[in-house]
C-alpha cells in the first residue's frame, strides 16, 4: 500500500519531459549502451588527436625492427615495415569514423528526402522508388561498391559515395514507411487543412515523428559502412596506401599470424570493439526512442 | 436579403472501392451566410465530414469530388490551381478536427503549432507568436504564457481543443468548420467549448459550420440546420422551427431518439429501428423508405426532391409529418418501426 502510493507519488512529481529528454534518460539507465557511448567518445577523442599528434608519425618506416612485439618503446609493435602500429591504429580511426558518419550522412541526404516524397505523394513517384529500392537490393553490395571503386578510382570521398549507394536502401524504405502511416495521422490532415505548403507537411510534421527510428537506423548503419570499408580495404580497395585503415592493416597482417599475431589482432579487435560500440548504442537507442517499450 | 459568402451547389463526392462506387455526399446545395452559424446533422456514414472535406478539397483517398460548385467569393474552390485553394485553407476557411488528441502534432509545442498556422500565411514570427497568446487567452486557456511551451500531451483534452479552435482562429478565417469538435470530450467540457464558439462567433463574427451527430449541439449553437441521411440533405431550415416541428421523418424520428430529462411519463426511448443504407446500393425511391414508419407506396419508387413543405423549412419528403399527423396523431405513435404507421393510410395518400 505504502509502496504503491510511493510509486504513484513519484509518478505525479516526475516532471513532465520533453520527449528527448525522456529518450535520454532512458539511454542513460542502459549499461550496455552506456558503455558503448564511453568507448566512443573515447574513440572520437583519440582519432582527433591523432590528428594532431601520434606516438610516431603512423607513415614512418622503420621506426622500430619489422614484425617487432609490443615494447615500451612501441606500445602495440610494429608492422611488416616496422611503423608504430598504435600510431597508425590511431590514424585508422580516423578513417572509420569519417566513414561510417559520412556514409550515414550521405544515406541520410539521399534516403530521407527520397522515402518522404514516396511514402507522401505515393502514385507513380512512390512506384519509381520502390522499383529502384528492389533494383539495388537485387545487385549484390560488393560489385556496386568495386565498379564504382574502379570508375572512380580509390580516394575517401569515393569510398563513402560507394558505400552510401549500397545502403541508401534501408533509409528510404524506411523513411517511406514511417510517412505512409504517419500521413494519415490526424494533424496531418489538420495541417493540410490550415494551409500547409507539402514541403512544410514532410519536414515540420511527419519528419519529428520519424526522427526516433531514422536515428536508430543511421546508428545501425553507421558499423555496417565502417565494416564494409574495412572490407573493401582488406582487399586493397579502401583507402589508397600509405594512410592506414584498419581493413587494410588487417590484411597486411593477416599474412603474418604466425610470426606477429599483435600486427592483425590490434585492428581486428579495434575494429571489433567499435562495431560492437554502435550495436550496443543503437540498441540502446532503440529502445529509449521507442514509445511502446516505455518503462 | 444577405448574400451568402459560402454556396455550395450540387456537390457530389464519391469513393471508388473495391465494391464499387459509393457516393458519399449525392447532390448537396446550400448556402451559408456571412456570420451565421449552421448545424449539418446525421447519422455516422450519412456524408456530413466528407461534405465538409469536398468544400476545402481535402476528401481522403480514395475520394474523389465529382461533380458541383462551391462558390466563394465569386471563385469555384473546386477548379481554383492547388496553391489557391492552400492559401483559402486555414486563411479563410479554417477547419477543426474530432479528435484533438490526434489533431495536434505530439513533437511539437503547442504554441509552435499556433504559431505555424499563421506563418503559413504571411504573418512574421514576431506578431504570430504575440497573436498565439491572445488566442490562447481568447479560447480561455489557463496560464496561456506557459501553455504555449507544453506539448499537447500535457494539455487535457479540453485545452487541446481549445488550442484547435485558437490555431482555426488564428488567420481570422471568415467560415469555421467544425468537425464534431465536441465527440470526444465529456459533457462538460463540451458545454464549455459550445459556449466558446457560440460567444467567438458573437464577437468575432466568424461564420460557423457544424458537424455533428448530436441534436443537443445543433440546439445549443446553430441558427440553421442541414439534416443529412446517406449522402443527401432530407430536410433543412431554422433551428426553432425544425426543433419544434420537423417535417421530415428522419428529422422526427432523429429528435425522438433523444433522451430528455424533462419528459412527463416513462416513456422509452426510442431509436431509429434498421441500419444506415449502404451507399453501394442505395434503396430506390425515398432513402429513408425502409426505415421510416410513414413510408407510402410512392416511397418506394420515387425519389422525393427538396421543397419548401413549411415556410423557410426544405424537405424531401413525399408525406411529410404534417400529413402524417393529420391522418393520424402521429405524435402518439409509440411504435416508430420501420412502416408502422403506413398501414393507417397504405395507399391513400399516393
Amino acid at each position: 500500500m505504502a509502496t504503491a502510493s510511493a510509486v504513484i507519488q513519484q509518478e505525479v512529481i516526475r516532471p513532465q519531459a520533453s520527449l528527448w529528454s525522456d529518450a535520454w534518460r532512458r539511454l542513460r539507465r542502459n549499461r550496455l549502451a552506456l558503455v558503448g557511448t564511453i568507448y566512443l567518445s573515447f574513440l572520437v577523442v583519440v582519432a582527433i588527436i591523432s590528428v594532431f599528434w601520434t606516438p610516431y608519425r603512423w607513415e614512418e618506416v622503420g621506426v622500430a625492427v619489422p614484425y617487432s612485439g609490443p615494447s615500451h618503446a612501441n606500445l602495440l609493435g610494429a608492422d611488416n615495415l616496422g611503423r608504430d602500429i598504435l600510431s597508425r591504429l590511431m590514424a585508422g580511426a580516423q578513417v572509420s569514423l569519417i566513414v561510417g558518419i559520412g556514409t550515414q550522412i550521405v544515406v541520410l541526404a539521399v534516403g530521407v528526402p527520397i522515402g518522404l516524397a514516396a511514402g507522401y505523394f505515393r502514385g507513380w513517384l512512390d512506384s519509381v522508388v520502390s522499383l529502384l529500392i528492389s533494383i539495388f537490393y537485387g545487385i549484390p553490395d560488393l560489385l556496386v561498391a568495386l565498379i564504382l571503386v574502379f570508375l572512380l578510382g580509390p580516394s575517401l570521398t569515393n569510398i563513402i559515395l560507394a558505400i552510401a549507394l549500397t545502403r541508401w536502401m534501408d533509409m528510404a524504405r524506411l523513411v517511406r514507411g514511417q510517412t505512409l502511416a504517419l500521413r494519415e495521422r490526424e494533424f496531418v490532415e489538420a495541417g493540410r487543412a490550415a494551409g500547409a505548403k507539402p514541403a512544410k507537411i514532410l519536414f515540420g510534421h511527419i519528419l519529428p515523428n520519424a526522427l526516433g527510428p531514422i536515428i536508430v537506423q543511421a546508428t545501425f548503419g553507421i558499423p555496417s559502412a565502417i565494416l564494409f570499408e574495412a572490407f573493401l580495404s582488406f582487399l586493397g580497395l579502401g583507402v589508397p596506401p600509405p594512410r592506414p585503415s584498419w581493413g587494410s592493416m588487417a590484411a597486411d597482417g593477416i599474412a603474418a599470424y604466425q610470426i606477429a599475431p599483435h600486427f592483425v589482432l590490434a585492428p581486428a579487435i579495434a575494429l571489433s570493439l567499435t562495431l560492437m560500440a554502435f550495436n550496443f548504442l543503437g540498441d540502446g537507442l532503440r529502445d529509449a526512442l521507442d514509445p511502446r517499450l516505455k518503462r | 436579403m444577405t448574400v451568402p459568402i459560402l454556396q455550395v451547389r450540387d456537390l457530389r463526392t464519391q469513393f471508388l472501392t473495391d465494391g464499387g462506387i459509393v457516393t458519399a455526399v449525392d447532390g448537396i446545395s446550400f448556402d451559408l451566410n456571412p456570420g451565421e452559424t449552421l448545424g449539418i446533422v446525421g447519422e455516422s456514414g450519412s456524408g456530413k465530414s466528407i461534405t465538409a472535406l469536398s468544400i476545402l478539397r481535402l476528401v481522403p483517398d480514395p475520394g474523389k469530388i465529382v461533380g458541383g460548385e462551391v462558390l466563394f467569393r465569386n471563385e469555384d474552390l473546386l477548379q481554383i490551381a492547388d496553391d489557391d485553394i492552400r492559401e483559402i485553407r486555414g486563411r479563410d476557411i479554417a477547419m477543426i478536427f474530432q479528435d484533438p488528441q490526434s489533431s495536434l502534432n505530439p513533437v511539437l509545442t503547442t504554441g509552435y503549432q499556433i504559431d505555424e498556422a499563421m506563418l503559413a500565411h504571411g504573418k512574421s514570427k514576431r506578431e504570430a507568436h504575440q497573436r498565439t497568446l491572445e488566442l490562447l487567452k481568447k479560447v480561455r486557456i489557463p496560464a496561456a504564457e506557459s501553455r504555449i511551451k507544453d506539448f499537447p500531451h500535457q494539455l487535457s483534452g479540453g485545452m487541446r481543443q481549445r488550442a484547435m479552435i485558437a490555431m482555426g482562429l488564428s488567420n481570422a478565417p471568415q467560415i469555421l468548420i467544425a468537425d464534431e469538435p465536441t465527440t470526444a470530450l465529456d459533457v462538460t467540457v463540451q458545454a464549455q467549448i459550445l459556449e466558446l464558439l457560440a460567444d467567438l462567433n458573437r464577437e468575432l463574427g466568424t461564420a460557423i459550420i457544424m458537424i455533428t451527430h448530436n441534436m443537443g449541439v445543433v440546439a445549443g449553437l446553430c441558427s440553421r440546420v442541414i439534416v443529412m441521411y446517406a449522402g443527401q440533405i432530407v430536410e433543412q431550415g431554422p433551428v426553432d422551427q425544425i426543433f419544434e416541428d420537423p417535417q421530415h421523418p428522419y428529422t422526427w424520428s432523429l429528435l425522438k431518439s433523444i433522451p430528455r430529462v424533462d419528459a412527463v411519463r416513462h416513456e422509452r426511448l426510442r431509436s431509429i429501428e434498421g441500419i444506415a443504407p449502404d451507399l453501394l446500393r442505395p434503396p430506390t425511391g425515398c432513402r429513408f423508405h425502409p426505415r421510416c414508419p410513414f413510408r407510402i407506396e410512392k416511397c418506394y419508387t420515387d425519389e422525393p426532391t427538396l421543397k419548401e413543405v413549411a415556410p423557410n423549412d426544405m424537405a424531401a419528403c413525399w408525406v411529410t409529418m404534417d400529413r402524417a399527423r393529420k391522418d393520424m396523431n402521429a405524435d402518439e405513435l409509440v411504435d416508430i418501426r420501420p412502416g408502422a404507421g403506413s398501414h393507417y393510410r397504405r395507399g391513400e395518400l399516393v
